[in-house]
């Protein structure tokens, strides 16, 4: 009786074990939910590689489970021979064989030249300093902490580091990269699909290593083309009182040491550069979403949202003043 | 006077198979060596651009064949050293000189075996990327 009722139940487990595991598959920060050309020739590989080691389990438990329940008797030395040689040695030699041309094949796409737009990124602790080349300009529109490319166009990404070894990933679009100091390396992407999605740092960089997130936007050329654009404006001048208010305290406090702000006197390079920071998706890599509470709680302690970061805490800082400083940042869009 | 028994018999017998010995080392170190100068000659070309990066391609190419023709003369002679043909046997457990002989053999045939995949894979980005990218 018991058997008969706890097997529907097993059952339901079982089954709702495997929705949950496929249903991890998607979202935006997936490479088995591929956005991108070069994310796609990676999920294929991986299909392919998952379907093989599925035939070759089968195979071996299968063989197992013939000469242990099925044909219970010593085989000839010929046989086995025959299953050692043949599964042992040529086998695999032929399987590794294929799956290594096929691999460097795929090797060289993350070189591929690029449409025009070049976009530098350089790992920082822990945050992602970038930069946008349009093709033929020779000065950077620079941003921080989110990318945005443009669907079906080919962007080239030059990457480095500031201090240690970060690694770019945005699995959804694409492979992953080592960024080293000193060193350029490089990544050639294609997303395809727009949507937002979410990189993360693959290479652990210190205490907010897991902190250490990038927003990816992919959008159609034209709203791509009309962003950047906009991009490279100027900041907006405050708009209200408060706004006003805020931007004076900027001042008195100093921040334009580490940042930069285009159209003030603020040029500071050590952190990321504000002119759009209310236009981004989220503060401080990926770590909050944007908004005016998330900026005056980031003001007043960095460290207690992420350990280690190198932002001094303003603890004497009133509500009043903070609110002040996040409503002037949160409308740098 | 007694004859004493030999005292370097052993000795004797082995120095016999240390040129068997060396020899199983052959075919991977022919590997070794063709790993390192395709690694060398790619960096120097693709860091410098000298040499050129088609020339050492070619070169490379060409050392690739060498090296399996090479890997291949020693796997023949190890073959016919290990003779399980002539012998019968593929397997040779005890410690006479005879099975000592022929297991050096059968050892220098699957390293060359082995030292042929080696060079086979270390050689294919050669085909299959042939550049710098």
């Amino acid at each position: 009786m018991t058997d008969r009722g706890n097997l529907p139940r097993g059952r339901a487990a079982f089954w709702l074990v495997v929705s949950l595991a496929l249903a991890a598959c998607d979202g935006d920060q997936s490479a088995l939910d591929p956005a991108g050309e070069d994310a796609s020739v990676l999920a294929l590989l991986f299909w392919v590689m998952v379907a093989g080691a599925v035939v070759l389990f089968l195979m071996m438990n299968g063989l197992f489970f013939y000469f242990t329940r099925v044909k219970v008797r010593s085989q000839s030395r010929a046989v086995a021979r025959w299953l050692i040689v043949g599964g042992g040695i040529v086998l695999p030699v032929t399987v590794l064989g294929a799956l290594l041309t096929w691999g460097l094949t795929i090797l060289p796409d993350h070189r591929q030249a690029g449409d025009g737009l070049r976009i530098r990124v350089t790992g920082e602790q822990w945050w992602w300093r970038v930069e946008y080349w349009p093709e033929g300009s020779d000065t950077p529109i620079v941003s921080a902490n989110e990318l945005r490319f443009p669907a079906g166009r080919r962007t080239e990404l030059i990457l480095s580091s500031a201090h240690v070894i970060h690694s770019f990933w945005i699995p959804a679009l694409g492979g992953k990269m080592d960024m080293f100091p000193g060193r350029e390396t490089r990544l050639s992407l294609r997303p395809t699909e727009p949507g937002r999605y979410r990189g993360q740092c693959a290479e652990f960089c210190g205490t907010s290593h897991a902190w250490m997130a990038i927003e990816a936007q992919v959008m159609p050329p034209e709203a791509f083309a009309a962003w950047l654009g906009t991009e490279a404006r100027s900041a907006n001048l405050p708009a209200t009182a408060a706004a006003q208010a805020g931007m004076a305290l900027f001042n008195r406090e100093g921040c334009g040491a580490c940042h930069a702000i285009r159209g003030t006197p603020h040029v500071g390079r050590v952190g990321p550069d504000l002119t759009h920071v209310g236009g981004r998706a989220t503060l401080a890599a990926g770590r909050l979403p944007m908004s005016i509470e998330a900026l005056q709680a980031w003001i007043v302690q960095p460290d207690r949202l992420k350990p280690g970061a190198l932002m001094p805490a303003y603890p004497h800082l009133t509500r009043a003043e903070t609110l002040q400083l996040a409503t002037y940042l949160r409308g740098l869009e | 006077m007694t004859q004493e028994p030999h005292p370097h018999s052993d000795k004797h017998e082995f120095r016999a198979e240390a040129l068997s010995l060396w020899r199983i080392t052959f075919a991977p170190a022919t590997w070794a060596l063709h790993f390192v100068l395709c690694y060398a000659l790619v960096s120097l070309s693709c860091i410098h651009g000298t040499p050129p990066v088609a020339i050492t391609r070619s070169a490379l190419i060409l050392a690739t064949l060498a090296a399996l023709a090479v890997i291949a003369l020693l796997g023949w002679r190890s073959y016919r050293h290990w003779a399980p043909g002539r012998t019968g046997r593929l397997t040779h457990p005890y410690g006479t000189p005879e099975h000592r002989h022929h297991f050096l053999g059968h050892a220098a045939f699957l390293l060359a075996i082995i030292s042929a995949i080696g060079v086979v894979f270390v050689a294919l980005p050669l085909l299959v990327i042939g550049g710098c990218q």
